[in-house]
């Protein structure tokens, strides 16, 4: 019987370390700005995943998933909070994550608008030929 | 809780919405005075609330503000200690000047809303990066600074070169970012927190009870190696060390010269700072990074050590072959960081801690004396491009002559780089020259002085050029330069105060580094911060 939970965690680790060579690779070796573009949202999403993947909270029980970060009694005792404390998921690295990827998020478009002026001026986006025009 | 504290939470937040009004302002109003004018006036304001600030916090210690009234570590907050608050002020007196030199070089361009939503956006991040207590926050605005600066480096979009070095700085300005992001998911994922106070508890593993942060996960020291190591790529590259200086030399130059006086003066330097911050207020010399059968910090800072003297000898020996004048400064800046890097990583646990002080003090010296300095070089180099119409030193040849008070603060800038006595950047030299030989390093010690021998040779290249080389052909006589003479003026008398102050200043910024960065300083800090929960805690 394999463990279909530790099985999906090592694909799920597995495919972040790859996504990263990927990124990186893309973002330093690729010559074309657009492929370094899109490698640079590969990996602003696979540090998503991984921030993700940090704030996941296993299951208390097999019939009992973890509860939304909300206190829903209007005055919690301590016994409450401890209760609170111990089934809810951490939201944090979710508020992390919707940060970043606002700021990713305009961090491509400004790239994307750089790359048409490059395209604009040199008649190419590939940043072997753009260090040769310059002479 | 008195108005210093709020000076520093809303620095920040009311500069950045001062910058992006801009543009919606631009829509209204034509005139061009009118941006100036504000621009001038805001900067002003920033300066004197970061003066008002490093006078609280030298009289009364940290000071923190914690927004929302969330205590910390559970919501943002701002910490603002001996370090930050000199660093700060300095950043804001440089823009302001900045900001008025701007009202004479701007003036001919066009999209002026823009260029000030840039340039207030920058010092936005700038003020933001120094007075954060908060890990993530720093990130955040990092990215504020990036954008603020890529954006400054193309504002001249119709020129191919500007829009080149732009994405250059620009696609791996933010792949470092990424990382960094990802470092501060392994500190998170282990610590349970971002402050940077509760950080510096718990990765000290004290016993101090603190309400809100919960325990550690996993391996903590491994942890913190990866998130130091992740972390400090994206430090060196934002303040332009070797082997990632790479997109400097591209990216000062292209940029109009105000904004190469920002990048080189003051964008640099929150790398600098920020490894400060880690190094010694997060993980220092007592924190797991120690402590682990592994001395990690100790080859971290032997890394930093050796990179900053290659950086220091890249710099100057590659300042001697360039033509163009802003290249030459853009060099030079990576050989000066370079010794600020030198003395900030001097803290290995086999040095004096004596000697750790004076080194970390030499290197804060050396950050204001470079960053009064490089501004002033680039402005009054902004002058002579504007008689001769030209960047390279040949056509630059004799421009001095029409512009004899400009040369005259352009050579005390030179000289201040240079290190010459009377002038601030002789002092911090040698202090750091002498924090070598306390420390048992004089190789290192000769190093220091090997590459200001070195720069000699690209300054004086410069110096030539500018006064003594006759000049091909006839400049015409220039109108209209008062107001930037009158800025690098005042600049100059900065670089000579620096100078003059040098016993008391040095007094002074060593109080600063041991309020701040050795073990009392940032005993200080993390009390700053457990006053603050329980002032904001309920019982």
């Amino acid at each position: 019987m394999i463990d279909v939970n530790a099985f999906l965690f090592s694909v799920l680790v597995f495919s972040l370390i790859m996504n990263l060579g990927i990124s990186l690779y893309g973002i330093f070796w690729r010559p074309s700005l657009v492929k370094k573009i899109i490698a640079l949202t590969i990996l602003g999403d696979t540090a998503n995943v991984l921030a993700i993947v940090v704030g996941y909270r296993a299951w208390i029980a097999p019939n009992r998933p973890p509860i939304p970060p909300v206190l829903t009694t209007w005055k919690p005792t301590a016994t409450d909070l401890s209760k609170f404390s111990s089934l809810a998921v951490d939201p944090l690295p979710q508020a992390l994550v919707l940060t970043a990827v606002v700021i990713g998020l305009a961090v491509t478009v400004f790239l994307v608008f750089l790359t048409i002026q490059v395209y604009r001026l040199h008649g190419t986006t590939d940043v072997r030929k753009i260090a040769k025009l310059k002479g | 809780m008195e108005a210093g504290i709020l000076t520093i939470g809303a620095l920040a937040p009311i500069l950045v919405v001062l910058a992006f009004i801009l543009p919606l302002l631009g829509i209204f109003i034509k005139r061009k005075i009118f941006f100036h004018a504000y621009a001038v006036v805001v900067t002003a304001l920033i300066a004197a609330a970061t003066t008002y600030n490093l006078i609280v916090v030298w009289r009364e210690g940290p000071q923190l503000y914690a927004f929302g009234g969330w205590p910390p570590p559970l919501g943002i907050s701002y910490e603002v200690d001996a370090l930050g608050a000199v660093l700060g002020a300095l950043t804001a007196w440089v823009m302001l000047f900045i900001a008025i030199y701007s009202r004479w070089y701007m003036d001919k361009e066009t999209g002026i809303p823009y260029y000030y939503t840039l340039l207030l956006g920058l010092e936005a991040g700038l003020i933001g990066c120094i007075y954060t207590g908060d890990v993530f926050n720093l990130f955040v605005m990092l990215e504020v600074l990036s954008i603020s600066a890529y954006g400054l480096v193309g504002f001249h979009r119709g020129r191919a070169e500007a829009v080149e070095a732009a994405v250059k700085y620009g696609i791996i300005g933010a792949a470092a970012t990424t990382v960094y992001f990802i470092a501060l998911v392994f500190i998170y994922g282990s610590y349970g927190t971002l402050n940077m106070a509760d950080l510096a508890i718990k990765a000290r593993v004290m016993a101090v009870a603190t309400p809100f942060s919960g325990g550690y996960y996993g391996n903590i020291a491994v942890a913190a190696a990866l998130a130091v190591a992740l972390s400090l790529w994206v430090f060196t590259y934002k303040s332009a060390l070797f082997p990632n200086h790479f997109w400097l030399p591209d990216a000062h130059p292209e940029a109009p010269t105000p904004v190469s006086a920002a990048l080189s003066g003051l964008v640099v330097n929150i790398g600098a700072y920020a490894v400060m911050r880690f190094l010694y207020t997060m993980f220092g010399s007592n924190s797991v990074l120690t402590v682990a059968k592994y001395p990690f910090r100790d080859i971290i800072l032997w890394a930093l050590l050796i990179l900053g003297i290659v950086s220091g000898l890249v710099g100057a020996l590659m300042m001697i072959v360039q033509e163009d004048i802003k290249r030459l400064l853009a060099y030079s800046t990576v050989s000066h960081i370079g010794l600020v890097f030198m003395g900030l990583s001097l803290g290995f646990s086999t040095v004096p801690l004596a000697a750790t002080q004076e080194a970390l003090t030499a290197s804060l010296y050396h950050l204001i004396n470079h960053s009064v300095g490089k501004a002033l070089l680039f402005m009054a180099a902004g002058i002579f491009i504007g008689i001769a119409g030209t960047r390279k030193l040949d056509g630059l040849a004799g421009s001095g002559r029409k512009a004899p008070l400009a040369t005259a603060a352009f050579f005390i800038g030179f000289l201040q780089l240079m290190g010459l006595p009377p002038l601030g950047g002789f002092f911090s030299k040698f202090l750091l020259y002498s924090a070598f030989m306390e420390a048992g390093m004089p190789i290192v010690a000769v190093l220091v002085v090997i590459i200001s021998a070195i720069s000699v040779l690209g300054y004086a290249k410069a110096m030539y050029s500018v006064w003594f080389r006759p000049s091909a052909k006839e400049f015409e006589n220039v109108t209209g330069i008062t107001l930037p003479t009158a800025v690098v003026l005042l600049l100059a008398v900065a670089c000579v105060g620096l100078g003059i102050a040098a016993p008391y200043l040095t007094s002074a910024l060593s109080t600063t580094i041991a309020n701040s960065l050795m073990s009392k300083g940032v005993l200080s800090y993390i009390q700053a911060f457990l006053k603050t929960i329980n002032y904001l805690s309920p019982p």
